[in-house]
């Protein structure tokens, strides 16, 4: 009875249902993290920045492996990148659809597709300014620059989005993020 | 009921410090995957020793992450196994309890009271979450109490937690062993009767 307590007290009725593994959560707040740290007080002149823009380049190295063969909330399956239902998905929020999605809503899944893409070339430019090959090279400075710039509108729009979408199903993403639950709400429906 | 509680922490602290480690480890796999590969390139002569090795350590970390990936999921799994049993238990359990108030035929209010009884509340609790008098709460009390043959509120806990204690309510869906050590292969218990008790 411990156990039936526990989950009904709080709010009535409302389903915890786990979505996020550790391995998930660790690898966006690590992420976030080094994002956040070289953007702002890191030296981009340094080897510190450098070293963190290697390990964001791993850390979504390692995220791609776990999407193929983590579990099922992980992969890939769970969040395929199609416009088509993202603007599916668009259509029925403005009309006032409050479904619940377990995972990322395909409009969050474009998002997430769009930054690991451009941590990944931030660190490839970023490799390559250090290489002797291409070490002063104009072009690629000004790509690791667009990819910067891509990154931070980018960054402000998933967090945007975030607020948003806690806002309309009434289910909070960040906690969801830190605790690797979601919290729905009885007889909301979920995909 | 407790004691099942918590394997369930520790499995939830068990996987964080697993993705902790495969995090870190295969952050120093990939780097020293990347070392190895410049190395290639630089100092390239076929038969190195020292390159070998390095090659081999290289292969080896990474193919321990990803061993350490696979035991993390499957401890996921076994967690969410587990889940689904729980949830099972906790559907059955509310199943008895329903067709013991229907036994009874307790009307709304009285099922209402007879639930948060049920969880620990106490009347002054019930009478305020109800916006009702204490004293008609303590007459659905009295009525529940008479209805289901009780003598009074801790009888009637006790019936529910006799039902909890004796049947393996835990089959179906669970590959977990039964946390109280209630034998597998008892058969399936029939459904609840509660005009026995009454």
């Amino acid at each position: 009875m411990i156990v039936a307590t526990a989950q009904t007290s709080g709010r009535e009725s409302a389903r915890d249902i786990p979505v996020w593994d550790p391995l998930v959560r660790l690898i966006h707040w690590s992420l976030a993290s080094a994002i956040l740290l070289n953007s702002t007080i890191v030296d981009e002149e340094s080897t510190v920045h450098e070293w963190i823009g290697y390990v964001a380049l791993a850390l979504v190295g390692i995220r791609l492996i776990w999407a193929i063969i983590g579990p099922k909330h992980a992969r890939f399956s769970a969040f395929p990148p199609s416009p088509l239902r993202a603007v599916r998905y668009l259509r029925s929020v403005v009309q006032g659809n409050r479904t619940v999605h377990l995972t990322h809503n395909p409009l969050g899944a474009l998002m997430v597709y769009n930054i690991w893409l451009t941590v990944i070339v931030l660190g490839v430019t970023g490799y390559m300014m250090t290489t002797l090959a291409y070490f002063g090279a104009e072009w690629v400075e000004e790509a690791h620059e667009a990819a910067f710039n891509w990154l931070v509108f980018s960054v402000a729009l998933h967090v945007a989005g975030v607020a948003f979408d806690t806002w309309r199903s009434g289910v909070n993403l960040v906690r969801a993020m830190i605790i690797g639950r979601k919290r729905v709400a009885e007889g909301q429906e979920v995909e | 009921m407790r004691l099942s509680i918590w394997p369930a922490k520790t499995r939830e602290r068990r996987a964080t410090i697993l993705a902790g480690l495969i995090l870190v480890q295969a952050i120093s796999a990939l780097f020293f995957i990347g070392d190895v590969i410049e190395d290639f390139g630089t100092a390239w002569q076929l038969g190195d020793p020292h390159l070998v090795l390095e090659f081999v350590a290289a292969l080896a970390l990474l193919a321990g992450v990803v061993f350490l990936m696979i035991e993390l999921r499957s401890l996921l799994s076994r967690m969410s196994d587990m889940q689904t049993g729980l949830d099972v238990a906790r559907g059955r359990m509310a199943e008895v309890i329903e067709a013991f108030f229907d036994e009874w035929t307790l009307t709304g209010a009285e099922r209402d009271v007879a639930i948060m009884i049920l969880k620990g509340l106490d009347n002054d609790n019930i009478a305020r979450i109800r916006n009702t008098a204490a004293g008609t709460v303590r007459a659905q009390a009295t009525r529940i109490y008479g209805k289901s043959g009780t003598e009074g509120r801790a009888q009637f806990i006790s019936l529910f937690m006799e039902e909890l204690m004796a049947g393996d309510f835990s089959q179906g869906g669970s590959n977990d062993q039964p946390a109280r050590g209630a034998p597998r292969d008892s058969p399936p218990k029939a459904p609840p009767s509660p005009q026995n008790r009454t």
